[in-house]
């Protein structure tokens, strides 16, 4: 049996606990850059508003209502559902987290257990113990349980933790599950299962195997299908790392220049470099893509995207940032309002494995720049993120200031909340 | 701090080699057999780490309990909340510091009782929405800034 356990509209919860007076009141947390709805308490979503929408059209369509409104803070959310990772670690050590708010555990060695009565308990202790509110979904596979998942969150009855351990349970929960919402099926596959009449995820799990095949050459789709029926079939190492590392973000104006696109761009891949670093994985090629405004029709638009290989796979900061330098230098045209830009990491594989090519760096040049990133690491942990970046990263001297400071202008966090669980300064004060 | 680091990769201590004076070659240590790890406030007096947050006294509300503006207080979750207990609640759109008395329960309330004669006790009937936030299991009083 497997486990999905992930937290219920995980940074509105994180900003929750902090904030009692709160909880059944509408709340919203923003993109980056307070760009758009990124979280939505379950209140909010009974109010209609949707996930994505602009904040600027949040306050427009929603002006008499009393919604609380947050900046994303990302050092909050990471700080807490690290805790609720390290509880569940204590209860299934056989796990793998998933995204910053979901883990899949392996029960297998637990099955003697009653699954329902522990997830039950793990809520609870995650609950007391974090204030987090988590939902369990259990199952024979990884599929099944993410659907699991959803009738634990969607029905009080279920007390949080929803586990298909029979045939009926499996068929009458597949009949409720609209086929859009299977894992595995993303929003492309679901407009054509729809209009072959596939609804529900009963109907395609109904489908003879010839048929999937036939309709679809997708090794993933039919792995999806295989899992619905019951198979386990959706290997563990596939998921436990991300394929891609992206970091990107809507400017608060625009840019036009090419060095201070540059500086963008070099921020960005710095910061892949440094999550790579974090994970214990290298990356073999990087995206660079930079966009104007579609929403502003007065303006000339353009668009671009663009793969660059990476000839030995990396985690360098310097590689990194140097590789996304070039690869912008190919897309950046002049005479444009750029609003977005970011920079996308690919087919990470755990450092361990690395193979240099024959035409590439020597090994002497690859350990100094081991020790280069590992010096890096340290300054900027101990003394704060950025405190030491590449020139590349720099505004031009024009200014006359620092990065940190100019930057500070340049992302708008509005409302965000205190960090009362990493900043002395920040902690709860008690009256 | 507790042992919870920002994004949740490590949470154990690095690996120490315990014994690694034993490879050593030469005459061993008498010490040896005695080796112990040391105190550690994180290990020793936090006992639920994912549980634990600090909050920084604001006021005298509790200062002939000891509990002095200033003072940092080690809350734990984990920890059940007893009658006599000094734990923090959030009341009135604020987090409060206060004794937990339970002796009323039967009538129907509960009291968030302060230890300060210009303060009055806080009285929660058992409709309201209330929740102890945490249990106070530690607070430390600086004594020199």
């Amino acid at each position: 049996m497997y486990g999905i356990i992930d937290c219920d509209n995980c940074y509105v919860s994180c900003e929750r606990v902090f904030r009692p007076d709160l909880k059944h009141k509408p709340v919203v947390v923003l993109s980056n850059n307070d760009g758009c709805v990124v979280a939505r308490s379950n209140e909010a979503k009974k109010l209609g508003i949707k996930a994505g929408i602009p904040y600027y059209q949040l306050q427009e369509k929603f002006p008499r209502h009393q919604i609380a409104v947050f900046s994303s803070n990302y050092e909050l959310y990471g700080e807490m559902t690290g805790r609720v990772v390290s509880l569940i670690r204590q209860e299934a050590p056989n796990y793998f987290r998933y995204s910053i708010d979901e883990c899949f555990v392996n029960l297998k060695k637990m099955e003697t257990a009653d699954l329902k009565q522990w997830g039950e308990q793990l809520h609870r202790k995650v609950m007391r113990y974090v204030g987090m509110p988590i939902s369990i979904g259990i199952a024979a596979n990884k599929t099944l349980a993410k659907v699991a998942s959803h009738f634990a969150k969607r029905y009080a009855g279920y007390r949080h933790c929803c586990f298909i351990d029979n045939e009926e349970k499996r068929v009458k929960a597949l009949k409720l599950f609209p086929v859009e919402d299977v894992w595995g099926i993303g929003r492309r596959y679901a407009a054509r299962l729809k209009a072959m009449g596939i609804q529900t995820a009963w109907d395609f799990a109904c489908q003879k195997p010839e048929w999937v095949h036939y309709h679809f050459h997708n090794v993933v789709i039919f792995r999806t299908w295989r899992e619905l029926n019951g198979e386990d079939c959706v290997p563990e190492e596939e998921m436990a790392k991300k394929k891609s590392i992206c970091t990107s973000r809507s400017f608060n104006g625009m840019v036009s220049e090419f060095s201070d696109l540059r500086t963008h761009i070099s921020n960005y891949a710095a910061r892949c470099a440094e999550k790579l670093r974090q994970e214990g994985s290298v990356a073999s090629a990087v995206s660079v893509f930079i966009r104007t405004n579609p929403f502003r029709e007065d303006l000339p638009q353009y668009e671009n995207f663009i793969e660059y290989p990476l000839y030995t796979a990396t985690n360098s900061t310097i590689t990194i940032v140097k590789a996304c330098t070039e690869a912008l230098e190919k897309i950046y045209r002049p005479g444009f309002q750029y609003k977005k830009a970011g920079v996308i990491v690919m087919q990470t594989s755990p450092e361990d494995a690395i193979q240099t090519t024959l035409f590439d760096m020597d090994a002497d040049q690859f350990d100094k720049l081991k020790k280069l990133d590992r010096v890096l690491d340290k300054i900027n942990k101990v003394n704060g993120t950025e405190t030491v970046v590449l020139g590349s990263q720099q505004y031009a001297l024009r200014s006359g200031k620092g990065k940190a400071e100019v930057f500070a202008n340049v992302i708008k966090h509005e409302f965000r909340s205190p960090n009362p669980t990493t900043r002395w300064n920040d902690i709860i004060r008690l009256k | 701090m507790a042992k919870v680091k920002i994004l949740g990769k490590e949470f154990s201590h690095p690996k120490e080699l315990k014994f690694a004076d034993a490879i050593k070659a030469g005459f061993p240590s008498p010490a040896e057999d005695y080796r112990h790890d040391g105190l550690d406030f994180n290990r020793d007096l936090i006992r639920h780490p994912e549980a634990t947050f600090y909050g920084r006294v604001d006021g005298d509300s509790m200062v002939e309990a000891g509990i002095s503006d200033g003072d940092l207080a080690v809350i734990d979750r984990a920890v059940e909340a007893t009658h006599g207990d000094v734990i923090v609640a959030y009341v009135n759109e604020e987090f409060t510091i206060k004794f937990l008395d339970l002796s009323h329960q039967k009538e129907g309330y509960i009291e968030l009782r302060p230890a300060n004669p210009k303060y009055q006790p806080i009285r929660i009937s058992a409709d309201d929405d209330f929740e102890v936030w945490g249990v106070v299991v530690w607070t430390i009083k600086p004594w020199k800034r």
